[in-house]
């Protein structure tokens, strides 16, 4: 029975983190629909905007606004919000609603908490309270003390009896701040650490079921006590690896039906025990040798894990668990995939699913790569086969990483028995190479702790591999590797012949994949629903369409750095406007935790790897008439040259921009002519294909040069370097040169403004729909910097001059559709720094800002439509600022530099809006979770460059009553110029007072640290910015971002900051 | 390994390799949507005459071992997979499925699109099918399949129901009846934590069973169908003698077997529920349930009966439960027992226990 509410809330989960992706925003789009079908007006809060759940489409009220206790209650105030559902936006919405409901301000404000209950997320929550819980209903958990202070964890230890121990800090999401203490002197560290990151300063020192297997189950109850089970998963690595670190596969395999009963049987005591109401993922360790488990871990609400669950089984627990919330029983609730049956059934699955995570190690080169209880990946990939391996080398072709399946890898025995015990991210490959060098699986399953179940799937792999190779590769032979999930391309490596003649000769033997349906019931019911996976069978279930235009979009695949969210609000973006347009749209992805592969979203869901073949595949199997390449990122950017050759003659096209000129804007060399042809000015440069030709290069047009391999994203591998010394470290060290692989040397422009463009052309008529203006100077990557929509310091003139060379730009390079521009100010001269023809990350950023859905307007143009049609050309500023602000991952990565280098490090983003510039600032700084300070101290160490520059922040926040602390370079700077100074000890001195030291005590609010003019982490820096993350002291890298957060402070001492729905900023 | 066919008798003809026994098969195609639990179907007597598809695509991953049995021996008389795996987890001892089928003489097909096959099935209905190994027999085999009776026509019962009554002791005190049909392990276990059991062959007379001392009836799984002559004259007609002298438990075959007793009717389904996911509403909760039943309940025909159907499957409303107006006599088609399945109405056998406790005051 539904129950009656004026109008609810549903919290979103902020900017993109290692531990929080795209699947928050998958099931919170969910849940808003959900609750707008039931006739309810939503009001949805979220500080990323680059969420499809922030569109106006999604709830009748949007406000981007940072996600704190203190403003969503303002928002709770002036909506007249009278319930919120807490489960939709992760730890993040959690901890929000746990705050407002202990401060008793849901209760000032008369709100109802729907679904689960602030005292069942303290049960699941509180590790103390979760184990009387469990011992109470007589569910085993591991040996556990929580404790508060360091001695308190010896003790707990001593009780415990034995090393290793985990340590578990509470309220902390990804585990941030936990780990595995072999020793005394680890647990002391670990604890430390823990204690300051857990929100009530607790950590659980906890009995180690390390090398046990861990599986999980999602579990979903109602308000009648109705519980079923949705889906379970079997990880593959073993318990001391975090599962979001692990491969899983769902269901559980390696399980009989009494032990998969016990478990079922124990989560749903547990779900029943803690009162949820609404989904829970319950995490088991399982030892094996005796059929002993413990219960590790449950989450109270939708999940990372869900949303895989939702994927794998295409049961929609998102918006099932919104039903709930506002009363209904599963039995109630119709099962939208078979159209026949309710929600009150556990789904039967007929197929293997496999994630994959995806670690971000290619850009973090000095990042510890090992796998533990910490989270360090951003993303995953989500594969369906019907054997397990299909599923595997699906997935592993879907990571974006350059891998085929399980390439070679070229390692010592030492070496893989090494990484076989201790993993990081390259353990199944370095697996498959024990299997090739025959080690026996004895030894290979007791150093990983898989079970060898799994092992043998991979040496069947490699089995295949070795017939292929050996050949003939007659047509039984092809279609086995083809039912294991070999590609073509795999296939085409392992026989030495181009892979479009392998295509050719399988398709001769007849051997094309089918497609088969996800429907939650394995079969047994007819099922509508339009979600696909490509398999080997005897038949297919995609049926013909009905005489729409058929559009596929290609999607982006896995959350990475450089590659986020953005894309995938790109995809889901265009996917509307070709419905709009009357046409079919079609997509092609691989990420579970997106928007876009809802089976709700597209016409058609094909859930399979962005290569190539399988793309091909797609487009013949459906029909398919147009192929959107501009939306995925430089994934399906990458495809576009390829496949613009492979349909030649075909009647499917590439839509938009005609590859051709997407090449001229890839190829430096190309792109460089077509700028000197329009006259367009670019940093000096040139192509070296060998140290010594690099070297001439940066020497004639003079250091620092900005270096980097050609055809990358985010910035892989880009730095600037000062000095012949410096070029050959990052030759030997970062890239290798070749013929194939040049390095471009680009002159670097300090001390210039960097601005961004995203603008639309049909061919014809050019629409500027942003000009965003850095508040970092050039030479911080773009996807890391601080933007401000409209430019805030940039003359009427240049403004002009970038109009006019985005309009030369887009005409020249013949775009239809998206394009977006990297330039940079210097001496009042506009440079070019890169083109991109496709939709760029501040894509949705623009459209949150201005209220105009390029991607939208992207799209139908590709589809035929003129922007007049729209009534836009040219470039009209909007009146207020939208200021977007980045979020990085130093937490949880140590080892990476906190300085913002050419070489993009952020995970996600966020938006501050107002019509006064410096409160923009201070939400889009709070939104990225950063306090702003209001008293104290400041500590600045500024290279001699920025001194001069800093002298008028320092004064200002001296004015405000900062102590102000500096090394003598700088103290004797400012004091000499009138501004009072506390001069400390640079960091190596080893004498007090230091910064390290008074951070520690707590006198130093905030930090303005200039790196010197010399790349590679300065030492002294690099300890204290290390620090700074650790005790979360905001910590700004540039002068710009110091002066703009003194805007900030001044707002933050003086101001009431208030709440506005986005909207009301859009003319 | 040798090229196999599964010939269903429309005509279609689905191929793959063999695995297991190597023997040609004859019997009805069914398919089961548990996604584990193949040994326990495969020994479930109420699979008697049926070739086994299993919908999930890897079949024998985690091996197979003796307590998982549901009875002594393989009463499917094939198993299709997708995939049956040749190197399974240890875990449970390691046994791959081909040697135990190989040990129950029973054959296996794999290699098998086996969605394509239940979406036929799903569409077709249930359909008699064969397995050969032999290509060239094919289109005589099509036709031999159309002469061939289903082996539910006949009485599959008779084929899997203990000869001798059976007396069994747990030290429990109270004496209850099982009436086998063809009672899957997994009831005698749980009868036995409960009770002592005296088992008796689905024909026994009813008057023996009265006077047996037994002091409530359990009328169990089975095969075939209920309204068989072979069972109406026998099984159906000795609940109808009990059932105002004993408290009654039907499961499955034993809920349709109680309902033909006092006066109602059952009916063919066109595919059969046969899985672990099955929901069934009951007393306004829902429970996830283990099945495997191909015939139902008609819920009109047991009007003036004193039977009230109690319990639907939430998905297609079919009977999934009955209780008597006025006699301890109650039913579910759905296994409570498990094995394999959801244990959320184990408690079904509690309920038993507590009808029997109060008949005896």
């Amino acid at each position: 029975m539904k129950k009656e509410y004026k109008k609810l809330m549903v919290i979103g989960s902020g900017p993109i983190t290692i531990g929080q992706a795209a699947e928050f925003d998958f099931s919170g789009t969910q849940s808003c629909r959900s609750l707008r079908e039931e006739g309810y007006s939503t009001v949805l809060v979220n500080s990323n905007p680059a969420t499809i759940q922030t569109d106006p489409e999604t709830a009748d009220r949007v406000y981007i606004e940072p996600l704190k206790a203190s403003a969503v209650a303002k928002i709770i105030e002036r909506e007249g919000v009278d319930g919120i559902l807490s489960g939709m936006g992760g730890q993040t919405a959690l901890n929000i609603c746990s705050e407002l409901a202990e401060s008793g301000e849901l209760e000032r404000l008369g709100v109802d908490l729907m679904g689960t209950q602030p005292e069942a997320i303290a049960m699941s929550e509180d590790r103390e309270l979760f184990k009387e819980t469990m011992e109470r209903i007589g569910e085993p958990v591991p040996l556990s003390r929580s404790v508060h202070t360091i001695q308190e964890a010896i003790e707990a230890v001593k009780a415990i009896g034995r090393y290793p121990v985990l340590v578990r800090p509470a309220y902390t999401l990804g585990g941030t701040g936990g780990g595995i203490a072999y020793d005394e002197q680890e647990l002391v560290d670990i604890c430390a650490r823990g204690l300051a990151y857990s929100r009530i300063h607790q950590v659980l020192i906890e009995e180690s079921v390390l090398g046990w297997k861990e599986f999980e189950y999602e579990v979903m109850r109602d308000s009648k006590d109705n519980c079923i089970i949705v889906c379970n998963m079997e990880n593959l690595d073993p318990m001391g690896i975090h599962t979001g670190e692990s491969i899983v596969c769902a269901p559980i395999l390696t399980l009989s039906d009494r032990d998969h009963q016990r478990l079922r049987t124990s989560a749903i005591k547990v779900i029943r025990a803690l009162g949820i109401e609404g989904g829970c993922n319950v995490q088991f360790a399982f030892n094996p040798d005796d059929g002993e488990y413990r219960l590790i871990e449950v989450n109270p609400r939708v999940s990372r894990s869900s949303a895989l669950a939702s994927k794998a089984t295409g049961y929609p627990i998102a918006r099932v668990a919104t039903k709930i919330a506002v009363g209904h029983t599963l039995d109630e609730i119709p099962n939208k995939i078979t159209g026949s049956t309710y929600a009150a059934f556990e789904p039967a699955i007929d197929y293997v699913v496999v994630k994959i995570p995806r670690w971000p190690f290619d850009k973090f080169r000095t990042v510890d790569r090992h796998l533990g209880t910490q989270m360090k990946s951003t993303g995953e990939t989500m594969s369906i086969g019907r054997t397990f391996e299909e599923a595997l080398l699906k997935g592993l072709r879907s990571l974006e990483i350059g891998v085929r399946g399980l390439d070679r890898v070229d390692a010592s025995d030492a070496e893989i028995e090494e990484e076989l015990a201790h993993a990081t991210d390259r353990r199944i490959f370095h697996i498959a190479e024990a299997v090739r060098r025959g080690w026996p699986m004895e030894k290979i399953a007791s150093a990983t702790r898989w079970d060898p179940f799994f092992l043998s799937k991979i040496r069947n792999i490699v089995r295949m591999e070795e017939a292929v190779a050996k050949g003939p590769l007659d047509r039984g032979l092809m279609l086995s590797a083809k039912r294991m999930g070999f590609s073509d391309e795999s296939i085409a490596h392992l026989t030495g012949r181009p892979e479009a003649e392998v295509r050719a000769e399988r398709k001769g033997m007849g051997i094309s994949p089918v497609y088969k349906m996800v429907d939650t019931c394995a079969a047994e019911f007819a099922a509508e629903t339009p979600y696909f996976y490509s398999t080997y069978g005897s038949s297919t279930e995609a049926r013909p369409g009905d005489g729409r235009e058929k559009v596929l979009i290609i999607g982006g695949g896995p959350i990475r750095i450089g590659q986020g969210i953005e894309f995938d609000y790109c995809c889901v973006h265009g996917v509307m406007a070709v419905q709009e347009e009357g046409g079919a749209a079609v997509i092609i992805n691989n990420n579970p935790e997106t928007v876009s592969t809802d089976y709700d979203i597209s016409d058609r869901l094909y859930f399979d790897p962005i290569t190539i073949e399988d793309v091909l595949n797609v487009i013949e199997s459906e029909g398919v008439d147009g192929v959107i390449v501009q939306y995925g990122g430089q994934t399906s950017v990458n495809l576009a040259v390829d496949l613009g050759r492979a349909l030649e003659g075909s009647k499917a096209r590439i839509l938009g921009t005609p590859p051709d000129k997407m090449d001229v804007a890839e190829d430096r060399r190309r792109f460089s002519k077509l700028m000197d042809d329009l006259g367009v000015l670019q940093p000096e440069s040139g192509t070296g294909y060998s140290f010594e030709e690099a070297r001439e290069i940066a020497e004639s047009i003079g250091y620092p040069v900005l270096v980097r391999p050609s055809y990358v994203l985010g910035g892989r591998a880009m730095e600037i370097v000062y000095s012949t010394d410096e070029l050959r470290t990052y030759v030997d060290t970062a890239v290798k040169v070749s013929k194939n692989h040049p390095i471009l040397v680009d002159k670097y422009l300090t001390e210039a403004i960097e601005i961004d463009v995203d603008a639309v052309c049909d061919g014809e008529d050019v629409y500027i729909g942003g000009i965003m203006e850095h508040i970092e100077y050039a030479g911080c990557h773009s996807g890391d910097a601080t933007m401000v929509l409209p430019p805030f310091t940039l003359s009427e003139e240049i403004v002009d001059g970038v109009v006019s060379i985005t309009e030369k730009v887009a005409l020249a390079l013949e775009i239809k559709g998206l394009m977006n521009l990297q330039l940079a100010v210097k001496d009042g001269r506009i440079y070019m720094i890169e083109a991109n023809p496709r939709a760029s990350r501040t894509v949705p950023f623009i459209s949150k800002a201005t209220g105009v859905p390029l991607a939208k307007i992207g799209t139908k143009v590709m589809l035929g439509k003129r922007l007049r049609d729209f009534g836009l050309s040219g470039y009209s500023p909007v009146r207020h600022y939208a200021i977007k602000a980045s979020v990085f991952p130093f937490l949880k990565l140590p080892g990476v530099d906190s300085i913002l280098t050419p070489e993009m490090k952020s995970t996600g983003e966020v938006m501050g809006m107002d019509e006064d510039f410096d409160v923009a600032y201070f939400k889009a700084f709070t939104a990225a979770g950063n306090s702003v300070p209001t008293e104290g101290g400041v500590y600045i160490t500024v290279n001699d460059g920025d001194k001069e520059r800093v002298l008028p922040v320092a004064r200002e926040l001296r004015a405000m009553g900062f102590d102000i602390y500096a090394t003598k370079g700088t103290s004797t700077y400012l004091r000499e110029r009138g501004v009072e100074t506390a001069t400390v000890f640079k960091i190596d001195d080893n004498m007090k007072p230091n910064a390290i030291g008074l951070m520690r005590e707590g006198k130093i609010n905030f930090i303005i640290n200039t790196p010197s003019e010399k790349s590679g982490p300065v030492r002294d820096g690099h300890k204290m910015r290390r620090l700074a993350v650790e005790l979360e002291i905001p910590f700004l890298t540039t002068v710009q971002g110091a002066d703009a957060l003194v805007g900030a402070i001044a707002v933050a001492r003086d101001r009431e900051i208030g709440v506005r729905p986005a909207t009301d900023f859009h003319g | 390994m040798a090229h196999s066919y599964l010939v269903l008798e429309d005509g279609t003809v689905f191929e793959g390799e063999s695995f297991g026994f190597r023997a040609p098969a004859f019997g009805e195609v069914v398919f089961s949507t548990g996604m584990c639990g193949y040994q326990e179907s495969l020994t479930d007597p109420s699979f008697r005459g049926q070739i086994l598809v299993m919908t999930y695509p890897l079949i024998g991953n985690y091996g197979t071992d003796s307590p998982f049995c549901q009875s002594d021996m393989v009463h499917a008389r094939a198993l299709v997979v997708r995939e049956a795996c040749a190197e399974p987890s240890p875990a449970y001892g390691g046994r791959t499925i081909s040697d135990f089928l190989i040990e129950h003489k029973v054959p296996g097909i794999s290699g098998v699109d086996t969605r394509a096959l239940v979406i036929k099935i799903r569409t077709m209905g249930t359909m008699r099918g064969a397995i050969t190994e032999d290509a060239d027999s094919i289109e005589d085999l099509i036709k031999r399949i159309r002469g061939t009776p289903a082996p539910s026509e006949g009485n599959l019962v008779g084929e899997v129901s203990r000869r001798e009554v059976e007396e069994l002791s747990f030290g429990r005190g109270v004496r209850v009846g099982l009436l086998d049909c063809g009672a899957k392990s997994g009831i005698l276990r749980d009868l036995s934590s409960r009770f002592d059991v005296t088992v008796f062959p689905y024909d026994a007379p009813a008057d023996a069973i009265a006077e047996s001392g037994v002091r409530g009836l359990l009328i169990s799984n089975g095969p075939g169908d209920p309204s068989h002559p072979a069972v109406t004259s026998t099984a159906a007609r000795t609940v109808e003698y009990l059932s105002d002298r004993l408290p009654l438990f039907g499961i499955c075959f034993g809920n349709q077997v109680t309902a033909l007793a006092l006066g109602g009717s059952t009916y063919k389904l066109k595919f059969g529920h046969r899985g672990c996911n099955q929901p069934v509403k009951h007393e306004g909760r829902v429970l996830i349930t283990s099945q495997n039943h191909g015939f139902a309940v008609d819920e009109a025909s047991l009007e003036g009966t004193g039977l009230v159907a109690d319990q639907f499957n939430v998905n297609d409303g079919t009977v999934e439960g009955m209780r008597h107006e006025s006699l301890p006599i109650f039913t579910c088609q759905y296994h409570p027992e498990a094995s394999p399945g959801p244990w959320d109405s184990s408690f079904l056998f509690d309920r038993f226990a507590k009808a029997v406790r109060e008949a005896r005051l």
